[in-house]
C-alpha cells in the first residue's frame, strides 16, 4: 500500500478515538473486510513517523487485557491535514473512475 | 510540528535513547503478544501460533531501525558516529595527521605570539589618558637632527603658549646609588617635574608627586618601578613610606608603578626635580627631556605652530644662543616607536607569509590525500552514501584534524609569548604589557581552521566531477596521480612554499650578515680585555675638586697596582655612550656661534687611552701636569662670584686637550691640527690627536670628539664616572679587584654597570640582533614547513604512481632511470620555486634596505648560498620517497589495489 494512503487509514482510524498499534491494524482489517491488511513492518514506521510529523500523539496507558500499551490519537494539525488528504483523496479516486468509465 | 518540538524531540530522544528503545520494544512486544493470542484462538497451538506470529512480524530489527531513523534525533547519533569515524580515519594514517596538526599548530600559534608582540609594541595606542594628545617636546640646533630642550626655552614655553593643557619636565636616565638597608646596588633614575605622571594619566599605587614637590630642591620622595619593588623591596606590601637611600640621601617611597609602564624603559625609579632655575641650566644648554598635553579641540599641528612662533621669537631675543633653534612637536606613539616601524612590520610581513605557507601545506596535504581517497569515496557512494552525509562526514574529519591543531597552537602562542616577552631587548619599546591577544589568535584559529576545512572538503567535491565507474576502475592509469588540474594546484603550492621560504631565509641571511658585519667592525677601541665599571660618590660628602681628585687619584693608583690590571683610568663617557656635545668657534676661523658640527666632550684621566686601546697618531697624551693646569683653572672658575667674572677667567687660560681623528680633519683638514686654538666658553689648545672612537651606534660614523683632563669634570665630583681597567686575562675576573678596591675607599659605594667593552658593543646592537634571531626562527620554520610539504606531496605522488612504476619496472626500466624519472618532477617544480623566490627575496631585501649595513640588499652570496640551502634541503626532503620508488617491486605493484 502507497505509503500516503495508509497514513491516510491510520489517521482516519484514531480520529474516531485513541488506539494502540494492534487495535488500528485490526480496525482497518475489519472495516475494510479483510481486503486491507496492514504489515506490522509497515504500520510501525508509518506511526512513528506520523507522530514526528505531529500528526498524531503518543501516551501510555492500560489496555483492554492490563497490559501497557502505547495509545496514538489525533492533533488538531493531523485533523487539519487528514481532511485535506481526504479530499485529495476524492478528488482522485473520482478522476480515476471517469478514466476508467470512458469505454 | 513547531521546529522547537522537533528540538526538544530530538534532544529527548538523544537523551532518552535507552527509555526510548524500551518503549519501542515494549511496544512491539505487546502487539506480537496479541498476535500469538489471536492465532491461539483461531485453534493453533502456542508454540505454532508464537512460530507463525514472528514469521508475520517480519524482521524486526529492520523495522526498528526505520523507526529509530523516523526520530528525527538522529543527527547528533550521526554526528558521534562521525566523529569516531574520522578518529578512526586520521589514526590509520597518523603521519598525514601528525604533520597537519603540527603544520596548523605552528602556523596559528607562533603567528599569534609574534602578531601579539607587534600588537602590544605598535598597534594598540598608548595606555595613557587620551593618547592622541600626549606630545614629545624636542628641539633642533644647527647641526641637523632633535635635541633636547634648554631648561629656559621650556620655561618659557610652558608659560607662553596657547594650545598646551599642561607640560612636564624631566631628565635623561642616570645612574644613582640606592640602598635599601644595606648593600648599595646601582640603579637608573629619572628626575621629573612634579605634574609628570598626572598629566600622563598614569597613576601609582600609592600617589604620585604633589604640587611643590620640585621647589626647594626637589622633595625627597621617590616612586619605585614595578621591577625594583619586586627586586629590592620583595614585593613587600608596606613598602609605602619605607625609606631608600639614594645617593646617600634618605628617599621617602610614595608609590610603585604598575607592571607594564615602562616609559623610559630603563628607569628604576622616580623622584622629583629641581625646577629652579639654577639646576635647569642656561639657555643654550640642551640637557631635558619633556611631554606635553595639547588641549581639547586643539590639534598637534597647532600646537607645533604656536610653540614655533614662540621659538622664532627667542631666536630674535637671544641670537646667542638660540639660533636655528626650533620647536619639534611629536606625537607621543611616534616618538617612541618611530625608529621600530620598519623592523616591526617586517616582522608582520614575515609572520604573513609563515602563515601562508602553514596554509599551503595544509591544503596540499589534504588535496593530496583526497585525490588517494577518490576510490574510497567512490565505493561508498555506489553502496548507497547520500551526497550530503558523505560531505559531513569528510567536514568532520577536517574538523577534528583542524581543531586538534588548532588547540596544540594556541598551547603554542601562550608559550611562545612567554618566551617572547623575556627575550625582548629593552629597547624596544613596549608602552603595551606584551600578551597574547584573543583577536589576532581567533583571526589566525579561523583562517587555519577554515583552510583546513575547505581543502578537507575536495575530496566531496572531486568525487561530484568524477563518474563512480570511473573512479573505480582508475587503477595504474597514466598519470594516476590526478587530474591536470590537481596536478597544477598542487604543483604551485609546493613551488609557492619554496619560493616564499627563500624569501624569508634570505631576508634573514640578510640580517645575519649585518649583524655580523656590525660585530666585527671597529669602533676604535681594542676593548677585548677592558672592563668598564660607573661608579657614583654621594653628594653630601664628596663636594670639591680635591676630595674627588683624591678619591679617584687613589682607587687609579690602588687599581694599577693590583693583579691582573694592565692599566686603570677613569672618564665620564664611554665609546657607544656618547651624548654629551657642543659646538666650538675657532678664531680667526669659524666664529659664528651655536652653528657647525658638533663636537663630543670626555674627561679622562691620564692612562685612558692606553687602558681602551686608542691610537695616539700625533701629538702627546694628556699628562699629570695637564690635569693640574687644568685643576687650576677649575678651581678659580669654581671660586669666582659671578659669570662676568667666570667669563674673564675662561679667557685668562688655555687647557690643553687631545682631540681625535674626525675633529682634525673637520676642522684643520690641510694641516696637522697640533697647537691649534679653539673656543666653547674656555680656550683650548689641541696637544695630540688619537684614533676615532664611535660615540653613538656602530653603524654611525665617529663624530668629532675633545678630551680633556678629568680634573675638568671633578670639580662636580658626585657625578657619575666610569672606571676602565686593562685586564692581562679575562676581564670579568676584575669585577670583585674593583669592587673591593672602591669599597675599601667607601663602603657604601654601590657599583653599577659592570660591562665588558664587547658586552657594551653587543648591547648596542641589540635590536639587530634580536631582529636576526626572530626573522632567523621564522625562516627556519618556514623552510621546515616548506621541506615537510614537499616531502609529503612527493610521497603522495610517489604512492599514486606505484603501478606506473611497477609496470616500466617490468617493461625492463632501471632504477636509476626511475628516479630520474621522478627527480625530473620535483626539479621542475623546486627550480621553479626557487626562481620565483629570488625575485620575492629581492623585493623583499629592497623593503628592509633601511636596516642593512655594510651588505648591499642584493648580495649575490647571500642569496646563492641561500637558493643552495633550498635546493639541498627540497632535494632531502625527496630522498625517502624517491628512494621508496626506485625500491618498487614490480610484482606487487602490478598487483597494487
Amino acid at each position: 500500500m502507497v505509503q500516503g494512503t495508509l497514513d491516510l487509514l491510520i489517521l482516519k482510524t484514531v480520529a474516531l478515538e485513541p488506539a494502540h498499534g494492534w487495535a488500528i491494524a485490526r480496525r482497518i482489517r475489519q472495516v475494510s473486510k479483510d481486503v486491507l491488511l496492514v504489515n506490522q513492518g509497515a504500520l510501525y514506521p508509518a506511526l512513528h513517523r506520523l507522530e514526528a510529523n505531529g500528526w498524531i500523539r503518543a501516551e501510555w496507558g492500560e489496555s483492554e487485557n492490563n497490559r501497557r500499551a502505547k495509545y496514538y490519537s489525533l492533533t488538531k494539525a493531523g485533523r487539519r491535514y487528514m481532511r485535506e488528504e481526504e479530499a485529495n483523496w476524492e478528488r482522485l479516486s473520482a478522476a480515476i473512475g471517469l478514466v476508467l468509465k470512458m469505454n | 510540528m513547531r521546529w522547537v518540538d522537533k528540538l526538544r524531540m530530538g534532544i529527548r530522544s538523544v537523551l532518552r535513547r535507552g527509555a526510548a528503545e524500551h518503549e519501542l520494544d515494549e511496544e512491539l512486544r505487546f502487539h506480537l503478544e496479541r498476535q500469538i493470542a489471536e492465532n491461539v484462538k483461531a485453534g493453533v497451538t502456542p508454540a505454532e501460533a508464537r512460530r507463525r506470529a514472528i514469521i508475520e512480524f517480519g524482521g524486526v530489527e529492520a523495522m526498528k531501525e526505520v523507526c529509530r531513523d523516523t526520530r528525527k534525533g538522529n543527527w547528533i547519533h550521526d554526528f558521534k558516529q562521525d566523529v569516531r569515524y574520522a578518529g578512526r580515519v586520521l589514526r590509520k594514517s597518523p603521519g598525514f595527521a601528525a604533520i597537519a596538526m603540527v603544520t596548523l599548530a605552528l602556523g596559528i600559534g607562533a603567528n599569534t605570539a609574534i602578531f601579539s608582540v607587534v600588537n602590544a609594541t605598535l598597534l594598540k595606542p598608548l595606555p595613557f589618558r587620551h593618547p592622541e594628545k600626549v606630545v614629545a617636546l624636542w628641539q633642533t640646533e644647527s647641526a641637523p637632527g632633535s635635541y633636547p630642550l634648554t631648561g629656559e626655552d621650556y620655561l618659557d614655553w610652558k608659560s607662553q603658549n596657547h594650545t598646551f593643557e599642561g607640560m612636564s619636565l624631566f631628565s635623561w636616565p642616570t645612574s644613582a646609588t640606592i640602598a635599601v638597608g644595606g648593600e648599595p646596588e646601582g640603579a637608573t633614575l629619572v628626575r621629573t617635574e612634579a605634574n609628570f605622571f598626572s598629566l600622563l594619566g598614569v597613576f601609582p599605587q600609592g600617589r604620585t608627586f604633589a604640587d611643590g614637590e620640585d621647589h626647594n630642591g626637589g622633595s625627597h620622595v621617590a616612586i619605585l618601578s614595578y621591577s625594583l619593588w619586586k627586586s629590592r623591596f620583595g614585593a613587600a606590601r608596606d613598602v609605602l613610606g619605607k625609606f631608600v637611600s639614594l645617593n646617600g640621601e634618605e628617599y621617602a617611597v610614595i608609590g610603585v608603578m604598575p607592571a607594564w609602564y615602562r616609559m623610559p624603559a630603563t628607569a628604576d625609579l622616580w623622584v622629583p626635580m629641581d625646577m629652579s632655575k639654577k639646576n635647569l641650566g642656561t639657555r643654550g644648554e640642551h640637557r631635558w627631556r619633556a611631554i606635553g598635553r595639547v588641549k581639547e579641540g586643539v590639534t598637534i599641528v597647532q600646537a607645533r605652530a604656536d610653540l614655533r612662533a614662540l621659538a622664532e621669537g627667542y631666536e630674535k631675543q637671544f641670537p646667542d644662543t638660540n639660533r636655528n633653534v626650533d620647536a619639534i612637536v611629536t606625537p607621543m606613539r611616534e616618538d617612541l616607536i618611530g625608529n621600530f616601524s620598519a623592523q616591526i612590520l617586517i616582522m608582520f610581513g614575515a609572520v604573513g607569509l609563515v602563515l601562508l605557507i602553514a596554509c599551503a601545506n595544509v591544503a596540499n596535504l589534504l588535496l593530496a590525500r583526497s585525490t588517494a581517497r577518490r576510490r574510497e569515496i567512490a565505493v561508498r557512494s555506489a553502496l548507497g552514501a547520500g551526497r550530503g552525509r558523505l560531505v559531513r562526514q569528510l567536514l568532520t574529519e577536517s574538523i577534528l584534524l583542524s581543531l586538534v591543531g588548532g588547540v596544540l597552537g594556541v598551547a603554542i602562542a601562550f608559550g611562545g609569548i612567554g618566551a617572547l616577552r623575556v627575550a625582548l631587548p629593552s629597547t624596544v619599546p613596549q608602552p603595551n604589557p606584551v600578551a597574547v591577544d584573543l583577536g589576532p589568535l581567533f583571526f589566525t584559529f579561523v583562517v587555519c581552521i577554515g583552510v583546513g576545512m575547505l581543502f578537507g572538503l575536495a575530496p566531496a567535491v572531486q568525487s561530484a566531477t568524477v563518474s563512480s565507474t570511473e573512479a573505480l576502475k582508475s587503477r595504474g592509469a597514466v598519470g594516476a596521480d590526478g587530474s591536470a588540474r590537481g596536478r597544477w594546484l598542487r604543483n604551485f603550492l609546493v613551488g609557492g612554499e619554496i619560493a616564499l621560504s627563500l624569501a624569508l631565509l634570505a631576508g634573514a641571511g640578510l640580517l645575519l650578515r649585518t649583524f655580523s658585519h656590525l660585530r666585527s667592525t671597529d669602533i676604535g677601541v681594542r676593548g677585548a680585555n677592558v672592563l668598564t665599571v660607573s661608579v657614583r660618590l654621594p653628594e653630601k660628602q664628596y663636594k670639591t675638586l680635591d676630595q674627588g681628585t683624591a678619591f679617584y687619584g687613589q682607587v687609579v693608583e690602588k687599581l694599577g697596582k693590583s693583579p691582573g690590571v694592565v692599566a686603570a683610568a677613569v672618564t665620564t663617557k664611554l665609546p657607544l655612550e656618547g651624548g654629551q656635545n657642543g659646538y666650538i668657534t675657532i678664531p680667526g676661523q669659524q666664529t659664528e656661534k651655536m652653528t657647525g658640527p658638533l663636537v663630543e666632550w670626555s674627561s679622562v684621566s691620564t692612562d685612558y687611552f692606553r687602558a681602551m686601546g686608542i691610537p695616539l697618531l700625533e701629538g702627546r697624551e694628556l699628562t699629570a701636569d695637564d690635569f693640574e693646569a687644568t685643576a687650576k683653572v677649575v678651581r678659580e672658575i669654581t671660586a669666582a662670584k659671578d659669570d662676568a667674572e667666570r667669563q674673564a677667567l675662561a679667557a685668562k687660560y688655555v687647557i690643553p686637550t687631545v682631540i681625535n681623528q674626525t675633529m682634525a680633519k673637520t676642522f684643520w683638514p690641510k694641516r696637522s691640527a697640533i697647537g691649534k686654538i679653539f673656543e666653547n666658553f674656555a680656550l683650548y689648545r689641541v696637544v695630540g690627536v688619537v684614533g676615532d672612537v664611535k660615540q653613538q651606534r656602530v653603524r654611525d660614523a665617529a663624530m668629532p670628539e675633545t678630551y680633556l683632563s678629568l680634573s675638568w669634570e671633578l670639580g662636580d665630583p658626585s657625578r657619575p664616572f666610569a672606571l676602565v681597567v686593562k685586564s692581562a686575562g679575562a676581564p670579568e675576573s676584575l669585577t670583585s679587584t674593583v669592587r673591593g678596591v672602591v669599597q675599601s675607599m667607601d663602603p657604601n659605594l654601590a657599583l653599577f654597570k659592570v660591562r665588558t667593552m664587547p658586552q657594551i658593543v653587543a648591547e648596542s646592537m641589540q635590536d639587530t640582533s634580536y631582529e636576526a634571531a626572530l626573522l632567523g626562527a621564522m625562516a627556519i620554520l618556514a623552510l621546515v614547513l616548506a621541506s615537510v610539504g614537499t616531502y609529503g606531496v612527493m610521497s603522495y605522488v610517489v604512492g599514486q604512481r606505484t603501478n606506473e612504476i611497477g609496470i616500466r619496472m617490468a617493461l625492463g626500466a632501471q632504477p636509476v632511470e626511475i628516479m630520474g624519472m621522478i627527480l625530473r618532477q620535483v626539479l621542475s617544480v623546486v627550480g621553479a620555486g626557487i626562481s620565483v623566490g629570488l625575485l620575492a627575496a629581492t623585493a623583499l631585501a629592497q623593503i628592509m634596505k633601511g636596516l642593512l649595513v655594510g651588505v648591499a640588499p642584493f648580495d649575490a652570496v647571500t642569496y646563492l648560498g641561500v637558493a643552495v640551502v633550498l635546493a639541498v634541503v627540497a632535494l632531502l626532503a625527496c630522498y625517502v620517497p624517491v628512494r621508496r620508488a626506485m625500491r618498487v617491486d614490480p610484482v606487487l605493484a602490478l598487483r597494487y589495489e
